[in-house]
């Protein structure tokens, strides 16, 4: 892949969850097995998510983007995951409001203004229903790993 | 004189910073005088009083700082942004 925050093992199709915090606890393990991130992404994930909800009500597909601080990741990379059913996050910005996250872009960021090119690329789908439908609809993980490329490139 | 604007979020990490990046951008391309600046929230207090304009993200307290605010969501969604940055020009000129 091109981007170097971009790993194929870290792509994943067809997840599912009863509820977020289970499924940041399921896709935090990926990353902890790894070594991208420490023992305290985990829970310093699910808490940040609590107070600083990352869910966003975006055109054609909803998404979230847990994320939290340099200090519990070892090195950056994005997880991509897409649900097979969605689960409910708190909208950010507005925590009254619920959102059915249907893709899942959880973040280990070391430096962010290292990272901001590709954060921007990222989060520039985020108004842009087709390409968000696009990742949702990816037949196979190849394909959702070249759209993502396009997306970062 | 150059107006600043602070964007905050949770960790200052990927949201303020990719929302002050686009209003930067945006700003520039009208040919706006201004500084952005992406913060995590808790250091905006501390630096509040330099701030002009503040471009909020989260939800919890840290609305009512008594100076002019917008929401910085529409930003990242473009949905609502051009009735958002209209809101923030205004600000601007004042």
């Amino acid at each position: 892949m091109s981007d170097s925050l971009l790993h194929d093992e870290l792509v994943l199709l067809d997840c599912s969850a009863n509820d977020s915090e289970e499924l940041l606890t399921n896709l935090a393990a990926i990353l902890k097995e790894q070594g991208y991130v420490k023992d305290s992404y985990t829970q310093a994930i699910i808490d940040r998510e609590k107070v600083f909800p990352t869910g966003l009500n975006t055109p054609g597909a909803k998404v979230v983007m847990p994320h939290t601080d340099p200090v519990h990741v070892n090195k950056a990379a994005i997880l991509v995951a897409r649900l097979r059913n969605p689960v409910l996050f708190k909208e950010m910005g507005n925590s009254g409001n619920s959102v059915e996250a249907n893709l899942v872009f959880m973040l280990a960021v070391t430096d962010p203004k290292g990272h901001l090119a590709t954060l921007s690329k990222l989060m520039s789908i985020f108004s842009d229903g087709e390409k968000l439908l696009g990742l949702y609809n990816a037949e196979t993980k190849n394909e959702m790993i070249n759209q993502l490329d396009e997306i970062l490139a | 004189m150059m107006k600043k604007i602070f964007v905050a979020c949770g960790s200052g990490v990927a949201t303020s910073q990719t929302v002050a990046s686009k209003i930067g951008n945006m700003c520039e391309d009208e040919g706006l005088n201004v500084s952005v600046e992406a913060v995590d929230i808790k250091s905006l207090e501390s630096i509040i009083d330099q701030c002009d304009i503040y471009v909020s993200i989260v939800s919890t307290g840290a609305n009512n700082w008594n100076i002019p605010t917008i929401s910085g969501i529409p930003f990242l969604t473009g949905m609502g942004m051009e009735e958002e940055f209209e809101k923030l020009k205004q600000f601007i000129a004042q």
